[in-house]
C-alpha cells in the first residue's frame, strides 16, 4: 500500500469519524435497540443470554459488547448512556475502512480510495452504524467473509479460509438474513465463473491453483465451531444451536407476509434513491447508484477498469444485484435490510468513479472529475448530518423508522424528577400499562426503577404511586380524584402514554419544582 | 416414627418459631421498609409497525361528541374581531387565517407560531357573552398540544380582571397558574370548551409548542358568542 493511498484511507476515516460520533445520545433509543440494550444488561450483570429463535436475531451483538465494555472497564448497567452501547456499532461501522486494503487487487488502487470515501459519507451507512441494531455486524462479518474469501482466491493459503469460515459463522450468529447473502455470494460465483468460462474472450482466464476441498472442509468446521459457541452461549444453553435452525419457520412465516412490515417492491430503491416529504430535503444517494452501475458495466465489458480485477468486479455486479433482487422481493422489509446490498453497491461505485476517471481525456478533465465525485460525496455528508441532526428523530427522514419521538425524554425526565421528591427514590412503585406490550424503550429507560411492572391491560388492582398508561386504554385512573392525569406523552407517532401521578406526590413534586428558566 | 423424620420435623418446628419471634421483634422494632413486590418483568417486542405520516387522523375516542346545549341565537364573533399575538413576525394577514373558515388538515391551512410559550389574542370592540371555544391547532397527524390555556380579560394587556376558563399546564411551565384540565388530542373535531357565558371584551389562547414539535400551530378557533346586556 503506498503512502498517498494511507493517507486518504485515514482522511476517509477521520470524516468516518466525524459524521458517526458525535451526539449518539440525540436519537431516543428505538424499540429494538432497547430490546437489545436490556438483554445486554442482562448479560453483563451475570443473568445470561439465551437465543430467542423466534425474535431479536442472533448473539454476536451481546457477546462483542460484552467482549469491548470488558475490555473498556464499563459502569454498571443503571450507568450506561445510550451513547455508550452506540459506541459499539459505530466501531463496526468504522471497521469496514480498514479492511478495504484486502480488495487492493480486486477493486485497484483508485476504487478503494473511493470506496472508502463512499463509505465514510453514505448516509445510510453512518445513520445504521450509529444503532444499537445487528445490521452494520452482518455488514461487517459478510464483508470479512468477502474478503478473506478473495485473499484466498488469490492466494490459496489456509488462513484465509479459516479467517472466511469464521467470518461466516458470526454472520450467522448475527442474523438470520445471513442466508440471503450466501445465497446470493453463491450464485454470483457460480454466474461469474460460467460468464469467465463461455463468454469472457477477450482477456487471458485466471489460472489459479486447485481448490484444496481439506481446506474448505476446515473453513466450514471453523464456521460450525464459531456459530456453536455463540449460539450455545458458551456451551451454557445447548438448545441454542438448534433453535438456530427452528428459527426459520417463524421468519418464513413473516417473509411471506404475516407482519406489520409489508412493503412495495421499490421500498428500499425509493428510499436510496429519491425520498421526498413535504417540509424535508430530497434524500438521495443516487450516486452511489449511478457509480455502481458504471462500475458493474466496466467489469463486463473488461474496459477501462484501472487496476480492478474484472473477474472480481463481476462477481460483485452480480452478487449486488442478486441480493438487492431478493430482498426488494421478499414482502418483509425492514429499512435497516438494506445495508447488506448497498455496502456492495457503495465497493462497485468505488470502481465506478475510478473508472470514470480513466474515461477523462486529459488531466484537466480528471481533476474535474474528481471534483465533482468530491462534491458528491460532500452532499452525502451533508445529507448524513442532517440525518443523524434534525431528522434523527422524523418521520421525513427515509432511514427513520417507528421510530421513537423524543417526547420519551421529557416522560423520563418527570419520572425521574418524582423519583426525586419521594421518599422511595428509584424505589416508587411504577405500573406501566399498554396493549401487546408496546411500551418499549421505556424499560431500558425506567431500567434504575427497582419497582417497575409491566402490563398488557389494566389490571385488577391498576393503582400505584405513578402509573404510566397507554391511551389506547381509555383507562381514566384519575377517575377517583385520587389521582391526577397530569399529561400526554407520545412515544411514537400516533402512539401516546398518559401519565397518572398520584395527588400528594404531585403536589410535593410542584413544591419542589426547579423554577423554570423562561 | 423414626429419628430422621422426627429430626427433620423438630427442625422445621424450630425454623417455624425463629421465623414467627424475628417477625413479631420486626413488627415490634418500628423500623419501616419499603414493600418489595414482585412485578411483572416487561416483554420483549419485535419491531413496531412504522406509522407513516398522514393528513387523517381518526380520533381516539370512538365514541361521538356530544351536542353542547346553548342559548338559541349565538354566532361565531372570532371572524369580526381584531387579532394579535405574541410572535411579532406574524403579520396580520397570517393571523386572519385563524378565522377563515379554513379548519383543514392540510399545510395552507396552518400558521406557526415561534417556540416558547405563545398567545393569540382577539379583541371584540366591546364586551361579550361568550358560551363556548372552539380550537384547532393542526390535526396533520396525531398531537397533543402543552400548556393550551384560555384566559379572558377587561384590558388588552391582561391586567384587569383576569380569568382563566380552560387551562392544562399541569406543572405551571407557561406561569400562569397551575392547571387542573386535561391535555387532549388534535382531532378534526377541534377542542371544544364550554366557557358558560363569561363576559369579555378580550380573550387569548396560549400554547407552548407540542408533542410532534416546539412550533405553535393554529388552524382555527370559532369563538360563539352574542352582544352583552
Amino acid at each position: 500500500m503506498t503512502r498517498s493511498l494511507t493517507l486518504v484511507l485515514l482522511l476517509a476515516a477521520g470524516a468516518a469519524v466525524a459524521l458517526r460520533w458525535p451526539g449518539l445520545d440525540r436519537r431516543p433509543m428505538h424499540n429494538d435497540e432497547a430490546v437489545n440494550a436490556v438483554k445486554f444488561g442482562q448479560l453483563w450483570e451475570h443473568k445470561g443470554y439465551r437465543y430467542d429463535p423466534n425474535e431479536h436475531h442472533g448473539p454476536s451483538l451481546f457477546y462483542a459488547t460484552l467482549a469491548l465494555e470488558r475490555l473498556t472497564a464499563a459502569p454498571d448497567i443503571d450507568h450506561y448512556t445510550d451513547a455508550r452501547l452506540r459506541l459499539v456499532t459505530v466501531l463496526f461501522g468504522l471497521a469496514l475502512l480498514p479492511l478495504l486494503p484486502l480488495l487492493l487487487d480486486g477493486l485497484g488502487r483508485n476504487g478503494i480510495i473511493w470506496a472508502a470515501i463512499l463509505t465514510a459519507t453514505s448516509p445510510a451507512l453512518v445513520f445504521y452504524s450509529r444503532y444499537f441494531i445487528h445490521e452494520i455486524f452482518l455488514v461487517l462479518f459478510t464483508f470479512l467473509a468477502l474478503a478473506a474469501g478473495w485473499r484466498y482466491w488469490r492466494s490459496r493459503r489456509l488462513g484465509w479460509i479459516l479467517l472466511a469460515g469464521i467470518a461466516i459463522g458470526l454472520m450467522a450468529a448475527t442474523k438470520e438474513t445471513f442466508v440471503i447473502t450466501l445465497a446470493a455470494a453463491g450464485i454470483a460465483i457460480g454466474l461469474n465463473q460460467v460468464w469467465n468460462r463461455l463468454l469472457d474472450a477477450s482477456g487471458p482466464l485466471e489460472k489459479a491453483a486447485p481448490i484444496n476441498w481439506w481446506h474448505v472442509g476446515a473453513a466450514a468446521f471453523a464456521c460450525l465451531v464459531t456459530a456453536v459457541l455463540l449460539f450455545s452461549s458458551f456451551f451454557a444453553n445447548p438448545g441454542g444451536p438448534l433453535d438456530a435452525i427452528r428459527t426459520y419457520e417463524p421468519w418464513i412465516h413473516r417473509a411471506a407476509g404475516a407482519s406489520p412490515h409489508i412493503h412495495p417492491w421499490f421500498f428500499y430503491l425509493q428510499r436510496l434513491l429519491f425520498f421526498h416529504v413535504a417540509g424535508a430535503p430530497v434524500w438521495t444517494e443516487a450516486l452511489i447508484f449511478v457509480l455502481a452501475i458504471i462500475g458493474a458495466i466496466a467489469g463486463f465489458r473488461r474496459r477501462r477498469l484501472a487496476g480492478a480485477n474484472a473477474s472480481f468486479v463481476r462477481f460483485l455486479a452480480l452478487y449486488v444485484f442478486l441480493l438487492t433482487a431478493f430482498y426488494s422481493l421478499l414482502a418483509y422489509k425492514t429499512p435497516w435490510c438494506l445495508l447488506s446490498f448497498w455496502h456492495g453497491a457503495v465497493l462497485l461505485a468505488g470502481v465506478g468513479a475510478a473508472v470514470l476517471g480513466r474515461t477523462a481525456p486529459s488531466r484537466y478533465w480528471r481533476l474535474g472529475i474528481a471534483a465533482m465525485l468530491l462534491a458528491g460525496a460532500a452532499h452525502l455528508s451533508w445529507q448524513s448530518c442532517l440525518a443523524n441532526t434534525t431528522y434523527a428523530s422524523d418521520p421525513r427522514n427515509p432511514y427513520v423508522y417507528a421510530q421513537t419521538l423524543p417526547d420519551v425524554f421529557r416522560l423520563v425526565n418527570q419520572l425521574e424528577g418524582l423519583a426525586k421528591v419521594d421518599p422511595n427514590g428509584h424505589k416508587l412503585l411504577v405500573k406501566v400499562m399498554a396493549p401487546e406490550g408496546d411500551y418499549w424503550p421505556l424499560p431500558w429507560y425506567l431500567r434504575r426503577f427497582e419497582q417497575t411492572g409491566w402490563w398488557e391491560n389494566v389490571p385488577d388492582d391498576p393503582f400505584a404511586p405513578v402509573m404510566v398508561v397507554s391511551a389506547k386504554l381509555h383507562a381514566g385512573l384519575d377517575e377517583k380524584k385520587t389521582h391526577l392525569m397530569i399529561g400526554y406523552f407520545q412515544l411514537r407517532p400516533e402512539l401516546f402514554f398518559e401519565l397518572y401521578v398520584q395527588r400528594d406526590l404531585w403536589q410535593e413534586w410542584l413544591a419542589h419544582k426547579p423554577v423554570s428558566a423562561e | 416414627m423414626g429419628f430422621p423424620v422426627t429430626f427433620f420435623v423438630g427442625l422445621a418446628l424450630a425454623g417455624s418459631i425463629l421465623i414467627q419471634s424475628a417477625t413479631a421483634a420486626d413488627a415490634g422494632s418500628g423500623d419501616q421498609v419499603p414493600l418489595m413486590i414482585k412485578l411483572p418483568a416487561p416483554a420483549f417486542k419485535g419491531t413496531p409497525k412504522d406509522i407513516q405520516l398522514s393528513s387523517y387522523v381518526e380520533p381516539l375516542s370512538d365514541k361521538p361528541r356530544p351536542p353542547m346545549m346553548v342559548p338559541a341565537g349565538l354566532k361565531n364573533i372570532a371572524p369580526s374581531a381584531k387579532i394579535t399575538c405574541s410572535d411579532k413576525n406574524a403579520t396580520a394577514d397570517t393571523l386572519a387565517k385563524i378565522v377563515d373558515g379554513d379548519k383543514e388538515a392540510s399545510e395552507q391551512s396552518i400558521i406557526y407560531l415561534r417556540k416558547g410559550t405563545q398567545w393569540v389574542q382577539m379583541d371584540f370592540g366591546s364586551p361579550q357573552d361568550i358560551f363556548a371555544v372552539v380550537i384547532w391547532h393542526a390535526h396533520n397527524s396525531a398531537k397533543v398540544y402543552h400548556d393550551v390555556i384560555v384566559q379572558i380579560a377587561d384590558d388588552q394587556d391582561f391586567l384587569q380582571n383576569v380569568k382563566t376558563i380552560f387551562n392544562n399546564d399541569q406543572d405551571n411551565t407557561s406561569g400562569l397558574g397551575v392547571g387542573t384540565d386535561r391535555e387532549f388530542f388534535e382531532i378534526h373535531e377541534g377542542k371544544l370548551i364550554d366557557t358558560k357565558g363569561v363576559t369579555a371584551r378580550y380573550i387569548r389562547f396560549y400554547s407552548k409548542g407540542s408533542t410532534e414539535s416546539a412550533l405553535n400551530e393554529y388552524t382555527e378557533i370559532e369563538v360563539y358568542g352574542r352582544q352583552a346586556k
